[in-house]
């Protein structure tokens, strides 16, 4: 009776409402299947392996060049305000924090997010478009472990490790910035950062990270595995694996900020 | 509407090659399946015989690819009864599912090959997985020898995209011989592909069923393909088994139903 009650509320609101809640319900069950499966064999650590490849090494460029500008371009912009105050010494401590703490980790996710996101979406999509999930299903293999287990423990398991490659090629990158106008050391650079920053910096961006990770795997295969037929379905699981995982990453952010911020973290 | 069965004989058929007994692979009873409103099966039945090829001719829509997914539990049926080697699919638990689907191979439309692995990675994608034991050399010996069986051992190191339409379904016919099946389900092997490249299927189809002893139920338009593998057809129209019989039977038939497949 319940039941029926509640089919007829989710019937009874607005189309877009009622897709919203359904893609929510839907993305809900496929992370508790998720969180179902990991624990039971078989393991697919070959293909984590290969797929953490993939998603790490191969995002490793585009992650570093986008971490390094990241980090000139703050500090040069920063520089000219902090000199009105005569604070210019404390740029390093500044470009520091903001790094480790929120610039690093969330335009690495972002970045993950377009590139890893969409490739994954795009990927599975054309799986299921060619029948291929259908055709690993009827050899006897749980496509679910081997597809999405392994491409959601990678993508978590490698987003906080560009996140701290990204940071240190951030920093690299302040530290360039600086020496155009200053004469500093790299020693007396990474000083100045470290005085400032501590463990409470550092570590909660690393544990919201592995969540970005999560949620970028999670979205690009759940797109990919739910597309639609036809080629335009492929497009669609690509395109929406970006967007939602960009807008949950910022979700994520804004969450994670209030916890560490409760427990006195900030 | 009620199925115009006709009796099996099991002593002369169309396709001679195998021997028939009265073993059932497959019984299919009252099968029911609805997508919403659209009522796919509507009461289907037919059964599989040990060594026999069935071929299943419809309209594009009417179903048949959904039956044959129904078998192989890729699709959950409403209601009926769907038994593979006795076991009743709707049953089955997922690891006895997929203990079952090892004797079961399955061909697609689309030849569905991973596009992500070589000809060999295809091959031997199902047989490491179920059978663990299997050493590096044995492996390499299996997909080299169902390769050879279909003519395209020299394609072993190439990716699907460099493969030809044909050469596309060979491969997903070697896949699908390479855990040695008791069953083969053919969804449309020969659509899309030249008269002449559709012969070749259709004689590799008639030469690995002889070789692996396999029972097959063939999904086909192709009316060469299906005079030429079938021990039975069966024509699924409004969601049941219309009539089944054996090719030059049908071909005689007054029905207009019937006929319109033979024009």
């Amino acid at each position: 009776m319940n039941q029926k009650k509640t089919i007829n509320l989710l019937a009874s609101l607005p189309k877009g409402l009622h897709a919203f809640f359904e893609e929510v319900g839907g993305t809900t069950r496929f992370a508790g299947r998720f969180l179902r499966e990991i624990w039971f064999p078989p393991y697919e650590f070959k293909e984590v392996i290969r797929q953490s490849y993939e998603i790490g090494y191969r995002s490793l460029p585009l992650v570093g060049i986008t971490s390094f500008i990241i980090g000139l371009v703050l500090t040069l912009q920063s520089r000219p305000t902090l000199a009105e105050f005569g604070a210019e010494s404390w740029l390093p401590a500044m470009v520091g924090v903001s790094i480790l703490r929120e610039i690093g980790p969330v335009i690495t996710a972002l970045i993950c997010a377009g590139k890893i996101g969409s490739s994954i979406g795009a990927e599975l999509g054309s799986m299921k478009v060619t029948e291929q999930i259908d055709a690993m299903e009827v050899s006897g293999t749980n496509p679910f472990k081997y597809i999405v287990v392994s491409r959601v423990v990678a993508t978590t398991l490698m987003i906080p490790l560009l996140v701290i490659v990204g940071d240190a090629i951030s920093l690299y990158g302040s530290y360039l910035a600086i020496n155009i106008n200053d004469k500093v050391t790299m020693t007396l650079y990474f000083q100045q950062v470290f005085e400032k920053v501590e463990f409470s910096d550092a570590i909660p961006s690393v544990i919201k990270s592995f969540f970005f990770g999560f949620c970028i795997g999670l979205i690009g295969t759940y797109k990919g595995y739910h597309s639609k037929k036809g080629t335009e379905g492929v497009g669609q699981s690509a395109n929406s694996s970006v967007v939602v995982s960009s807008l949950l990453i910022f979700i994520l952010d804004l969450l994670a900020v209030q916890i560490t911020g409760f427990f006195g973290y900030i | 509407m009620t199925s115009k069965n006709i009796a099996i004989d099991k002593t002369e058929s169309s396709n001679p090659s195998v021997p028939i007994d009265d073993l059932e692979m497959i019984r299919i009873t009252d099968l029911h399946k609805s997508f919403g409103d659209n009522h796919v099966l509507r009461g289907f039945n037919l059964s599989l015989h040990r060594g026999e090829n069935v071929v299943i001719l419809g309209k594009s829509g009417s179903g048949k690819s959904i039956l044959i997914k129904c078998i192989v539990g890729l699709i959950k049926y409403d209601s009926g009864s769907l038994k593979v080697f006795g076991k009743e699919i709707k049953d089955l638990s997922h690891t006895d599912l997929d203990d079952l689907r090892v004797k079961i191979g399955f061909v697609f439309q689309s030849s569905a090959l991973y596009d992500s692995m070589t000809v060999r990675k295809n091959l031997e994608f199902p047989l490491r997985r179920h059978n663990l034991h299997l050493k590096a050399r044995d492996v390499e010996d299996i997909v080299k020898n169902t390769l050879q069986d279909v003519g395209l051992l020299h394609a072993i190191d190439l990716m699907p995209s460099e493969l030809s339409g044909g050469m596309r379904k060979r491969v997903g016919l070697a896949r699908a011989l390479v855990l040695n099946p008791d069953i083969v389900l053919y969804d449309e092997p020969t659509t899309g592909l030249d008269p002449m490249t559709s012969k070749e299927i259709t004689n590799l189809m008639m030469k690995t069923q002889e070789k692996y002893n396999t029972s097959s139920i063939i999904i086909s338009h192709d009316m060469d393909c299906a005079k030429r593998t079938s021990n039975r057809m069966a024509i699924l129209s409004e969601g049941i088994c219309y009539t089944v019989g054996k090719y030059s039977e049908l071909e005689k038939s007054t029905d207009e139903i019937v006929n319109s497949f033979f024009l």
